[in-house]
């Protein structure tokens, strides 16, 4: 903005003159009122300036960017949506999660139990008399009756100090809970229950007390969900496979160092950087609803999805490892009357093949991570199982799959990292 | 020992866009001698060297190694005439992640069989004639060092057991010296004096610092904008001779 004569605009024309370096401005008196702005600059010359001689916060840019971001962040704020008060109201929503993730289904223990049946039947029948056995005893206070007796239970002999449960099992087998008990010194407890209305007529009253600690073993939960690791591990390896089997030889057309030289060189670079790059764009996601559609629900479509997806991003990193070899080492073994097969092998080969092991094992990581959430559009691997859970809720097996991804992915991560720092 | 057995006539050098790094450079360089090449930056030292053995391809001339025209040998002999002229480079041009032991062996390249590439294979007289030429150049104790672990100076030394694998008849020198400090610059000179006297290998090796031309050089050539400007004994350089050759403003520092 060039400098505008005039009393409205007079910091601009003393801090023009400032900058072009001459003493005493030109006709600076008729612009500059003294004290005013004209004497501010001079007695403090260190003050910020901008390109084009205006003190910083004179600048209406500074205020016409500032309203714009306001501007941008308001409509932002609400075209997303944000409402953090719901963070607090739906709290109590995913309150049994976060207290899953603390207790996740890995171990469970097989407790011994004492359980002892008695019979309890509707309709006037009455059950045959049992005959007396050693060992513990549960007794009704009646044997027979109609739904809504209220009846006592007893029993005697079980282990003591132990805490158990009442049920009530009906014909065809279902049990249903009565109610809790605990087991006095002299290993005997009471209880009294309404009998609760079920079908058919022959019931049984049991009670199971627990005898004592069994061994800890892993629930089915984790081994369902450690094969489904395992399968989610293969299906990155089998991807980021197909990415390295395809990149190869492709990332040879899209390094510019190598097709510059040929005839239509330049034009094959053109070519296979932009297929990487509209490849590159397409989120694996997205492919692996496209291969499910392709190929069928599980884990083959997610190892095209990423497979597809790893072509592209490993093919530009190869490019780029290639285009940013050192061409030093090759003009001193053309130097000493090598073949080419031997400038490739000695001069060519030693220069990438650690970058593109680096990389691969990077891309292996990624896609590891990646092959977790491909499940939840049906490419297989753990994010299938995952899905699951968190639908029907169970939470404490959706904690014990998102800790296995957890740790997984941690460890693959770190042994990642490891293995790049050795070969690079 | 006054057999010629470089003759350059007429070499012409025009890059692509139209620099023309040498201008009908003539001259011949007789077996034994220790060429020294000064002249400024960009005066034609790097590209005259590499016309030598085509890394760079010639635009005009003729350059007759031992008798035979590098300038239009087919690929098989060209391979055969640069496996007997050594390069030593400025800034070392070691394979860097690769061992020392096989750096120096890649010099020998010119003489064994590609295909033994694919298996990495060097037969066990090579290596032991590698590991001769490092002891030679004082760093046996390196050979399984990875190059980019060692010294500038050692790397330079390096540099030139590979060349040494060569059985060179003709070592061109890039500036050996001129990315190391001024105690290893002397270091490898000296290597290159001694497989020059010792050897008889000839030598042509570029340098910027007129002293160490003086010190080391039998002959010196020197080159402006891709001419000949001075082709004599160092001892004929003059404070006249001086300015002719780096510009009228130009100090001559003394490298000790």
């Amino acid at each position: 903005m060039p400098a505008r004569p005039g009393p409205s605009v007079p910091s601009e024309a003393v801090v023009s003159e400032h900058a072009r370096g001459s003493g005493a401005p030109p006709g600076g008196t008729a612009r500059g009122t003294p004290g005013g702005p004209a004497g501010a600059a001079a007695s403090a010359p260190d003050v910020v300036r901008l390109k084009r001689g205006v003190v910083w916060y004179r600048s209406w840019r500074l205020y016409a960017g500032a309203a714009v971001a306001l501007a941008v962040y308001v409509y932002g704020w609400q075209v997303t949506q944000i409402r953090l008060g719901e963070l607090w109201r739906g709290a109590y929503l995913i309150a049994p999660f976060a207290s899953a993730l603390a207790s996740p289904d890995v171990l469970v223990r097989d407790n011994p139990t004492v359980r002892v049946a008695a019979p309890f039947y509707y309709g006037g029948e009455s059950p045959p008399a049992a005959a007396a056995a050693p060992g513990p005893v549960l007794r009704l206070s009646r044997s027979s009756g109609a739904i809504g007796d209220r009846i006592t239970a007893t029993g005697q002999g079980f282990p003591p100090d132990r805490s158990g449960m009442l049920w009530w099992e009906n014909q065809i087998g279902q049990r249903q809970q009565l109610m809790a008990v605990r087991t006095d010194r002299g290993g005997r407890f009471g209880a009294a229950f309404t009998a609760p209305e079920v079908q058919g007529t022959h019931n049984l009253v049991s009670a199971e007390i627990v005898a004592g600690t069994g061994p800890l073993r892993l629930s089915p939960t984790f081994f369902v969900v450690l094969n489904r690791m395992v399968e989610t591990v293969f299906l990155a390896l089998m991807g980021t496979t197909m990415g390295v089997l395809f990149a190869v030889p492709c990332s040879f057309l899209g390094a510019k160092n190598l097709t510059g030289h040929i005839p239509g060189g330049p034009a094959v670079y053109a070519l296979t950087r932009t297929v990487f790059n509209v490849t590159r764009s397409i989120e694996a996601l997205v492919l692996a609803i496209i291969f499910t559609v392709w190929v069928g629900l599980g884990p083959f479509a997610g190892v095209l999805a990423l497979g597809v997806h790893s072509i592209a991003s490993l093919g530009k990193l190869y490019s780029e490892a290639i285009e940013s070899i050192d061409t030093g080492p090759i003009e001193a073994i053309v130097a000493t009357g090598a073949s080419t097969l031997q400038v490739v092998r000695y001069g060519v080969v030693p220069q990438i093949v650690p970058q593109f092991i680096a990389f691969t094992i990077y891309r292996w990581d990624i896609n590891v991570r990646f092959s977790t959430v491909i499940g939840f559009v049906g490419g297989g691997g753990i994010g299938f199982v995952l899905q699951q859970y968190i639908n029907l809720l169970q939470w404490r097996q959706a904690a014990t799959a998102l800790w296995m991804i957890a740790i997984v992915v941690a460890a693959m991560d770190y042994a990642s990292a490891v293995v790049r720092e050795r070969v690079v | 020992m006054h057999s010629t057995i470089l003759q350059i006539e007429h070499l012409t050098k025009v890059y692509p866009d139209g620099t023309r790094a040498l201008d009908d450079v003539s001259f011949e360089v007789a077996r034994g001698e220790f060429l020294v090449i000064i002249g400024l930056s960009g005066s034609g030292k790097s590209t005259l060297l590499r016309c030598i053995n085509r890394l760079i391809e010639p635009t005009r001339g003729t350059i007759a190694f031992r008798g035979h025209n590098v300038v239009v040998a087919p690929r098989h002999e060209l391979r055969e005439i640069r496996r007997e002229i050594g390069m030593v480079f400025q800034q070392f041009n070691l394979v860097r992640r690769a061992s020392v032991l096989t750096n120096v062996l890649t010099g020998r390249l010119g003489y064994v069989p590609p295909s033994w590439a694919l298996a990495n294979y060097f037969p066990p007289s090579l290596v032991d004639r590698a590991f001769a030429n490092l002891q030679r150049v004082g760093i046996p104790d390196k050979a399984y060092a990875r190059a980019d672990t060692l010294s500038g100076g050692q790397q330079q030394r390096v540099g030139i057991a590979r060349a040494l694998m060569q059985d060179p008849a003709l070592i061109l020198a890039d500036e050996p010296v001129a990315s190391l400090d001024p105690a290893m610059s002397h270091s490898v000179l000296r290597y290159l004096e001694e497989l020059n006297r010792t050897d008889g290998i000839t030598v042509i090796c570029s340098l910027h610092f007129l002293s160490l031309a003086r010190r080391y050089g039998t002959r010196i050539l020197a080159l402006k904008a891709g001419r000949i400007v001075f082709d004599g004994l160092p001892a004929e350089i003059d404070e006249r001779r001086f300015k002719a050759i780096y510009g009228d403003d130009a100090v001559e520092v003394e490298i000790s």
